[in-house]
C-alpha cells in the first residue's frame, strides 16, 4: 500500500513540478558551465529522493501543512538558500521520525539541483519517460504478455477432444472431480443453435442430427452453424453491446422524440459481416479503429465497396453519448464525448477501467492519469474540441467527397432551374393557361427526377490538424495542466519501449489511431486476445474464465484457469486471430458437451456440489437464460412468423405513452430479427428491456440477466406471447391435425425441441381436452374450441423455465 | 416428524399440483411456519426479502414527490428583499447561466411572502397549503450540486452523480432493505399517465444494480401495472388451469434441475404475478377512500385531481409495505413544469396551483393516520434559479443554491436550515450539497452510508462515494 502511495505520488509531483519548471523556465537565464561535475539529474537523482521521503503527505492528493509542490514556492532557482524546501530538509524539521531523514548526501544532491537551476530533462511531455511503473506492478498476471503454456497431462484421457478439456480436467482431477456425464443430443444441438445463432433448432434440424450416425455429427453441425448468415447476427450482437451500439444520437431522454443517427446502422451492417466473414480479429480492430487511415478516402474518385465498408468500421466510436449539438454547451461537453470514448474503448478492447484516471492516478493499477491523457491523445484528432464537429455534421456521404461535391452542385443547378420554372407556372396559372400548366409539371418533374442523392455513413475521421493534448487536473477540462503526447499506458508496454510514433496513415490523417490499433494487435500484447477469447468464453459457458470482462486490473476477478486462458490467448494470436475457429476449440470440447444438470437431490453430498458448488471448476455446464433478443427471435422463429431479411436501416418503434414501446406494425420488417429494429439508447423495445436488454448510457461489457415479475407478467399476458401462440398452434394443427396427442407432440418439437415425457403427454392431453370444453361452453365453435386449447398449451410452452433457459 | 418444518419440495409433493401451492408456501414462510432450507441460502432467491439496516432505522419508507424542471426557490422558499430592493439593476457579479443570452439584471420575486407556523417559516403566497403544514417541513435553503441542465442534475438528485447508468437512490434503498410487502415492487414509480417527464425512466434505473430493485411504473388510469392482466381476456377457469400447467411444468423442470436458485426464483414470480393481480389493483383502488380523504388530496378539483391521486396512491403504497414510492409532476405546461425560463409569474401560478394541495394533504393524511413518523417525504427539484431575469419575466438554471423540503420520518419539523446570499444566487451558511442529503437519508432508514456499496466490476460502488464527495450526514435536519 505505501509503495503504491508513494508511487501515485511520484507521479503526481513530477509531473506537477516538471511543468512548473516548465513554465518558469521561460523566465529564468540558465547558468550552464557553472559546475564543475554535471549537475544532479531531476529524474536519476532527485525525483527517487522526493518519492521515498516526502510525497506521501505532500503530493497532489494529500497537501499537509498545505505544502503543495504544485507551486514553486518552496524553491528558488539557483538560490539554494533561500528555498524553504532546501531549508526545512537540512534543518532536519521534515521528513518527521527518526527513521525517516535524508542522508548527508541526498541533502547535497537536492541543494546542488536547486543550486544548478533545479532543471528536468523532458521538454514537450513534462515527465520522465519511465519511473512511474515499477518491476514488481509488472508482476501481475494480466499485465504480463500471454505464454503458451505446455498442455497437462491427465488421468482421464478419454475426456480430452481439444487442449480445453485437458486444462479443465487437471484442475479438476486434483480436486479429485471430472465432467459431468455428456448432454444428449436433444440438449447439444439446442445448446450449439442457441450459442451460435441465437435461434432455436427447427424439428426437422433435430431430427436430422438426432439421425446422423456419422462419428462427426455433432462438429458438423457446428460447422453448418458458424457457416449460417445467422452467426453474424446473433455474434454481432454480442459486440454491438461491447461497443455501446445505438441508432439514435444524443441522449434519448425523451420518449416521444427520436433523433436518429443516420446511417449508423452501416455500422451494425458491418460488425454482423465481419462475424460472417471471420475476419481475422486484429484485422476487425484496424478497421475499427482507423479504417479511415488505411485507405485515402479524400481524394478517391469513387469508393469502393472496400473503402465503405472501412469507413463504417469507424462506426464503433460514433454511439458514444454526445450533448454537443445543443448550443449552449462549451468545450466541456466536447470532453465528454473523448471520456466516453475513453471509456468504451477500455472495457470493450483493453479490459481496464481506466475511468479512474481521468481524475487521478488508478487506485488499484499501476494506470497513471499521464496514461489515460496520452491514451486520449490517440483520439484527439478525430474528437478534435478546437475543430469540432457536432454529431449531426459527423458524418460523410456513402459517396467520394469529389462525387459528392459534383452531386451537391448539380442539384442546386437543377433546383435552380426548378424554381426559374416555378416563375412561369405562377404566370401560366393566372392565365389559366392549362397546356402550359402540364408543360411545365412535366419539365419540372423531369428536372426534379435527375436529382441524385447520397446516404450517410457515420465514420470517424481526423478533423484539423491535430490539438495539443493535455492532463486535465483533477479530470477537470477547465483546469488543463500539462502538455502530453499520445502513447500507450505504460505497464502494458515492455519496460524501455520506444516512445510512440504514428504509424504512416493513408492520406491525410494523423496515424494516431492506426498507431493505437497496431499496437493494440501485436501478438504479444498482453491483454487484447486475453480480453477477447474470454468474452467468447463467457457467452458459451455463462461466466468469463476471468469473471469481470470488462476490468483485468487488480479490481478485477483472477482467472479461474489463467494458463487456460494463456494458452487459448496465443493460440489464437498465432493462428490468424480466427474467431469461428475459437468456437470450434471451445465447443467441440468434452468440457461444453457435459450435462448441466445438477445431481440428484439424494446426492448432495457429491463431490462437485461439497467442493465446487458454484461451478467455477466446470464439472458441468452452466444453465444460462436466453438474452432478451434471442427469446424474442425465438418465438418468432417457432411460430414461423420470422423475417429473416438481413442489414439496412433499422425497423421502427412505436413511442407510446405509457412506454411500453412496439415494433411498428406498418413499418415494413416489423417480423425482422431484434438486432435490426431500431436500437434506443434509453427506450429499447421495451419487450427486449423486460428482458434485461441493455440501456446505453455508455457501453455494456456484460449484461445482467435478471429474473423479475415484470418478464413472468409479460409472459402471461402480453399480446405478442398471444398473438404468437396462436400462430405457432395455427402450425401446429396444420401438421398435427385433430388428434390431441399428436398435437401436444408437435408443440413440444416445436418449442422445446424434444418430444413430451409420458407424464407431460398425458397431463397436457387432458389440459387440452378440458381447456377445449371450457371455451366450447363459453360459446365458441368446437374448430375454434380446439385452437384457443392448444394456443393455450403453446402458450404455456412457450413461458416455462424450459424454453427460457439453455441447458 | 409434525415437528420438523416442510421444505418447500416436500410441500410441493404433499399437495401434489396446485398453482396456489407455491403461493401457499411463500406465505407460509413469510409467516415462519416454512423452513427455509430447501429455499437456497443464497440472497438471490429472494432478494426483495425485508431486512435490517446497518443502524436503528428512524424511517421505514421514502416518498419522492420530485419537482423535476428546478422550483425557483426566490419565488417559493427563499424570500430576498435585497433583490427585489435592487430589481432592475445589474447583478455585482457575472451569473453563471445555462442558456445564451441572458442579460445580468437582478429581478425581485413578484411574490408575497409570510411568515407560517410556531418557526414563522416564510413561505411564498403560491404554496398556502404547504404553509399551512409548516411546522411538519424541514426547510432546507442551501443545497447545491454540480450541473446546471436539467439531465445531469436530475442524474445527480437520483443517482448521485451527473452521468448516467448508476442505480437511482430508490434502487440502492431496496437493495439495502428489502420490502415489507412480498406481493408488491419495492420501488414504485407513479407518473403523469400522460407520459414521461425529464430523462425518462432513466431516472428509476439501477443501473448495475440487479434490474429487481429498478422502479417498476404504476399507472394511475387503467392497468396499474404493465401486462398486470390478459390482453386477450379467457375464461377465469381456463385461465386458471393454463398457469396450474405451467406451474407443473416448471415444477417438474426443477425436478430435474435441482437447487437452481434462479429457476425457483422464476417459480417465485409467477406466483408474485398472480398475486400482484389482486394486491396491485386492490392498492391503487383510490374508490375506497373516503369522501373527506379525496377531497382532502384535491380530487374534485381538475387542476389537482391528477397530482393529487399520486399523492394519495403513494400513501397507499407506503401504508401497503412499499419501500421507496417516486411521485412525479404533471406533464402541463410541460414535462418539466417547474422549468419557468419565461412566463414566471403565470407558469408558476399554475404548477403550483396542481402540487401544493396534494403535496400538504399527503402530509397532513401521514400525520393523521400516524404514518409520518416512519415515512420520509422529500420535495425537492434538480436545481434552483436564478436572480436575474432571462427574457421579459422568466429565471434560468441555478445550480449553486436551491430550496428542498423534509418532512417525516425523523426530520425536524418547522426546522429553516441554511442561508444564500442576498440575491439567492450562491448557498452561503451551512452548505448541503446533493450526497449530504443522500447519506441524510439513508442514516434515517437505518442504512450507514459508507457501508451501502456494491462490487461492480471489481471496484466497491456506493451512492454517497464518501471519499472523493466527503458526504456527511446533516444532523442538524434531524429531531
Amino acid at each position: 500500500m505505501k509503495r503504491m502511495i508513494s508511487r501515485r505520488f511520484m507521479v503526481a509531483t513530477s509531473m506537477i513540478l516538471c511543468y512548473a519548471l516548465l513554465v518558469l523556465g521561460r523566465h529564468t537565464t540558465r547558468t550552464l558551465g557553472s559546475e564543475e561535475s554535471p549537475p544532479p539529474s531531476f529524474e536519476k537523482d532527485i525525483l527517487p529522493i522526493l518519492a521515498k521521503h516526502c510525497h506521501d503527505c505532500h503530493g497532489g492528493d494529500r497537501q499537509e501543512a498545505k505544502l503543495d509542490l504544485r507551486t514553486l514556492s518552496t524553491l528558488v532557482r539557483g538560490d539554494p538558500g533561500s528555498s524553504l524546501l532546501v531549508d526545512i530538509l537540512e534543518r532536519g524539521q521534515m521528513p518527521p521520525g527518526k527513521k525517516n531523514k535524508l542522508s548527508p548526501a541526498e541533502l547535497l544532491r537536492i541543494r546542488d539541483w536547486v543550486k544548478a537551476g533545479a532543471h528536468a530533462k523532458e521538454k514537450l511531455v513534462a515527465l520522465p519517460p519511465r519511473g512511474q511503473v515499477s518491476d514488481k506492478d509488472r508482476l501481475f498476471w494480466s499485465f504480463q504478455p500471454p505464454r503458451k503454456p505446455r498442455v497437462p497431462v491427465v488421468k482421464s484421457a478419454d475426456r480430452v477432444r481439444t487442449p480445453v478439456d485437458a486444462f479443465l480436467l487437471a484442475r479438476l482431477e486434483s480436486k479429485g472431480m471430472t465432467f459431468s456425464a455428456e448432454a444428449d443430443r436433444h440438449t447439444l444441438i439446442r445448446r450449439a443453435y442457441f450459442d451460435l445463432v441465437g435461434l432455436p433448432p427447427s424439428p426437422k434440424a433435430v431430427r436430422a442430427f438426432l439421425d446422423d450416425g456419422r462419428k462427426d455429427a455433432y462438429e458438423r453441425l457446428i460447422d453448418e452453424l458458424l457457416a449460417s448468415s445467422h452467426y453474424g447476427e446473433r455474434w454481432g450482437r454480442h459486440w454491438l453491446d461491447a461497443a455501446g451500439y445505438v441508432d439514435n444520437r444524443l441522449f434519448d431522454g425523451d420518449l416521444a422524440t427520436i433523433y436518429p443517427n443516420d446511417g449508423i446502422w452501416r455500422y451494425r451492417d458491418y460488425v454482423v459481416r465481419a462475424f460472417n466473414e471471420d475476419k481475422p480479429y486484429d484485422r476487425f480492430l484496424i478497421e475499427q479503429l482507423a479504417g479511415d487511415e488505411l485507405v485515402d478516402w479524400r481524394r478517391a474518385a469513387k469508393f469502393t465497396t472496400e473503402t465503405l465498408d472501412l469507413l463504417s468500421a469507424t462506426g464503433y466510436l460514433r454511439s458514444v453519448e454526445d450533448h454537443t449539438s445543443e448550443p449552449q454547451y462549451g468545450i466541456d461537453k466536447r470532453y465528454d464525448v473523448l471520456f466516453g470514448v475513453m471509456e468504451t474503448f477500455s472495457t470493450s478492447v483493453l479490459g481496464l477501467t481506466m475511468d479512474c484516471c481521468r481524475c487521478h492516478n488508478h487506485k488499484y493499477d499501476p494506470l497513471p492519469q499521464r496514461d489515460y491523457y496520452r491514451l486520449m491523445a490517440c483520439f484527439e484528432p478525430a474528437f478534435n474540441v478546437f475543430a469540432w464537429k457536432r454529431p449531426q455534421e459527423r458524418f460523410l456521404a456513402d459517396v467520394a467527397p469529389l462525387e459528392r461535391a459534383t452531386i451537391d452542385q448539380q442539384n442546386a443547378q437543377l433546383d435552380k432551374q426548378v424554381s426559374a420554372l416555378q416563375a412561369l407556372l405562377k404566370v401560366a396559372d393566372k392565365a389559366k393557361d392549362v397546356a402550359g400548366i402540364a408543360d411545365l409539371k412535366t419539365r419540372m418533374g423531369m428536372l426534379q427526377a435527375k436529382r441524385r442523392s447520397y446516404g450517410k455513413v457515420q465514420a470517424l475521421w481526423d478533423v484539423g490538424r491535430p490539438p495539443a493534448s493535455r492532463l486535465m487536473r483533477r479530470g477537470n477540462v477547465n483546469a488543463p495542466g500539462v502538455l502530453i503526447q499520445p502513447g500507450f499506458p505504460e505497464i502494458l508496454q515492455p519496460a524501455g519501449t520506444t516512445p510512440f510514433k504514428a504509424a504512416s496513415a493513408a492520406g491525410d490523417s494523423s496515424g494516431r489511431r492506426l498507431a493505437l490499433a497496431r499496437w493494440l494487435t501485436r501478438s504479444d500484447h498482453p491483454l487484447t486476445a486475453r480480453v477477447l477469447v474470454n468474452r467468447v468464453w463467457h457467452h458459451h459457458f455463462g461466466r468469463g474464465i476471468v469473471a469481470t470482462l470488462g476490468n483485468f486490473g487488480r479490481s478485477g476477478s483472477l482467472p479461474t484457469h489463467p494458463e487456460l486462458l494463456d494458452w487459448l490467448a496465443v493460440d489464437f494470436a498465432e493462428n490468424g486471430w480466427s474467431i469461428k475457429r475459437l468456437h470450434r476449440q471451445i465447443m467441440s470440447s468434452s468440457a461444453y458437451r457435459q450435462s448441466s444438470r445438477r445431481p440428484p437431490a439424494e446426492a448432495k453430498t457429491s463431490v462437485g456440489e461439497r467442493i465446487d458448488p458454484d461451478n467455477s471448476l466446470l464439472w458441468r455446464m452452466n444453465l444460462r437464460r436466453l438474452e432478451a433478443e434471442v427469446i424474442r427471435d425465438s418465438i418468432l422463429t417457432i411460430s414461423g412468423t420470422l423475417d429473416r431479411q438481413m442489414g439496412g436501416p433499422p425497423v421502427e418503434l412505436t413511442t407510446p405513452v405509457d412506454g411500453a414501446s412496439e415494433v411498428k406494425t406498418s413499418a415494413t420488417g416489423s417480423q425482422r430479427r431484434s438486432i435490426y429494429l431500431f436500437a434506443r439508447r434509453v427506450y429499447p423495445l421495451k419487450f427486449l428491456e423486460i428482458f434485461d436488454a441493455p440501456i446505453m448510457p455508455v457501453n455494456c461489457t456484460q449484461r445482467s440477466s435478471s429474473a423479475t415479475v415484470l418478464q413472468s407478467l409479460t409472459l402471461l399476458n402480453s399480446e405478442f406471447l398471444f398473438a404468437q401462440s396462436e400462430r405457432l398452434a395455427s402450425r401446429v394443427l396444420s401438421t398435427a391435425g385433430m388428434k390431441l396427442r399428436a398435437q401436444v407432440r408437435e408443440s413440444f418439437q416445436a418449442a422445446l425441441s424434444r418430444p413430451p415425457r409420458d407424464a407431460e403427454l398425458s397431463r397436457c392431453d387432458g389440459f387440452l381436452a378440458d381447456q377445449t370444453r371450457t371455451y366450447a361452453a363459453d360459446n365458441k365453435t368446437r374448430e375454434q374450441a380446439i385452437r384457443r386449447a392448444l394456443a393455450d398449451l403453446c402458450h404455456m410452452l412457450v413461458s416455462t423455465n424450459e424454453f427460457l433457459y439453455v441447458e | 416428524m409434525s415437528d420438523m418444518p416442510l421444505s418447500r419440495r416436500e410441500l410441493l409433493r404433499t399437495f401434489g399440483n396446485g398453482f396456489g401451492t407455491l403461493a401457499l408456501a411463500g406465505l407460509l414462510e413469510q409467516a415462519g411456519l416454512l423452513g427455509k432450507e430447501s429455499v437456497t441460502t443464497r440472497p438471490s432467491s429472494r432478494p426483495l426479502a425485508s431486512r435490517p439496516g446497518h443502524l436503528t432505522a428512524k424511517a421505514k419508507a421514502v416518498i419522492q414527490l420530485f419537482q423535476n424542471g428546478g422550483p425557483s426557490q426566490m419565488d417559493l422558499f427563499d424570500p430576498k428583499p435585497e433583490l427585489s430592493k435592487r430589481h432592475g439593476q445589474p447583478h455585482p457579479e457575472q451569473v453563471e447561466t445555462f442558456q445564451l443570452g441572458n442579460r445580468n439584471v437582478l429581478m425581485g420575486s413578484p411574490f408575497r411572502f409570510a411568515k407560517h407556523g410556531q418557526a414563522g417559516m416564510e413561505l411564498s403566497e403560491l404554496l398556502p397549503q404547504l404553509a399551512s403544514v409548516a411546522d411538519d417541513l424541514c426547510l432546507v435553503r442551501s443545497m447545491h450540486t454540480e450541473n446546471n441542465n436539467h439531465p445531469f442534475a436530475i442524474n445527480m438528485m437520483q443517482a448521485g452523480k451527473t452521468f448516467f447508468g448508476r442505480p437511482a437512490m430508490g434502487s440502492w434503498i431496496g437493495y439495502a432493505l428489502g420490502t415489507e410487502n412480498q406481493d408488491l415492487p419495492a420501488y414504485i414509480v407513479l407518473r403523469d399517465p400522460a407520459g414521461y417527464n425529464t430523462s425518462g425512466r432513466m431516472v428509476w434505473s439501477s443501473g448495475w444494480l440487479p434490474a429487481v430493485y429498478q422502479g417498476t411504473e404504476f399507472s394511475a388510469t387503467g392497468t396499474p401495472v404493465l401486462h398486470l392482466r390478459p390482453s386477450r381476456p379467457r375464461p377465469r377457469e381456463a385461465q386458471a388451469r393454463s398457469q396450474d400447467l405451467l406451474s407443473q411444468l416448471n415444477a417438474m423442470h426443477l425436478e430435474e434441475h435441482p437447487r437452481e436458485s434462479e429457476l425457483e426464483a422464476r417459480v417465485q414470480n409467477f406466483e408474485l404475478a398472480a398475486r400482484m393481480q389482486l394486491s396491485a389493483t386492490d392498492v391503487l383502488d383510490l374508490s375506497r377512500e373516503s369522501s373527506a380523504t379525496r377531497t382532502l388530496y384535491g380530487l374534485n378539483n381538475p387542476a389537482t385531481a391528477g397530482y393529487g391521486a399520486r399523492c394519495l396512491m403513494a400513501r397507499r403504497l407506503v401504508e401497503s409495505g412499499v419501500r421507496f414510492v417516486q411521485v412525479f409532476p404533471p406533464l402541463s405546461p410541460s414535462f418539466q413544469p417547474w422549468d419557468n425560463h419565461g412566463n414566471l409569474r403565470d407558469g408558476l401560478k399554475t404548477i403550483c396551483g396542481h402540487v401544493d394541495q396534494p403535496s400538504a394533504a399527503l402530509l397532513r393524511d401521514l400525520k393523521q393516520r400516524g404514518l409520518l413518523d416512519d415515512v420520509i417525504v422529500m420535495w425537492t427539484g434538480e436545481f434552483g434559479r436564478l436572480p436575474i431575469t432571462e427574457g421579459a419575466d422568466g429565471r434560468d438554471h441555478n445550480r449553486h443554491a436551491f430550496s428542498l423540503l423534509m418532512a417525516g420520518g425523523g426530520f425536524k419539523g418547522g426546522c429553516i436550515h441554511g442561508s444564500t446570499d442576498d440575491f439567492g444566487y450562491r448557498a452561503l451558511e451551512n452548505r448541503v450539497s446533493v450526497h449530504d442529503l443522500h447519506a441524510t437519508i439513508l442514516h434515517q432508514l437505518g442504512i450507514d452510508h459508507t457501508r451501502l456499496s456494491f462490487l461492480h466490476n471489481g471496484r466497491p460502488e456506493r451512492l454517497t462515494d464518501p471519499e472523493v464527495t466527503g458526504a456527511r450526514i446533516v444532523h442538524e435536519l434531524l429531531a
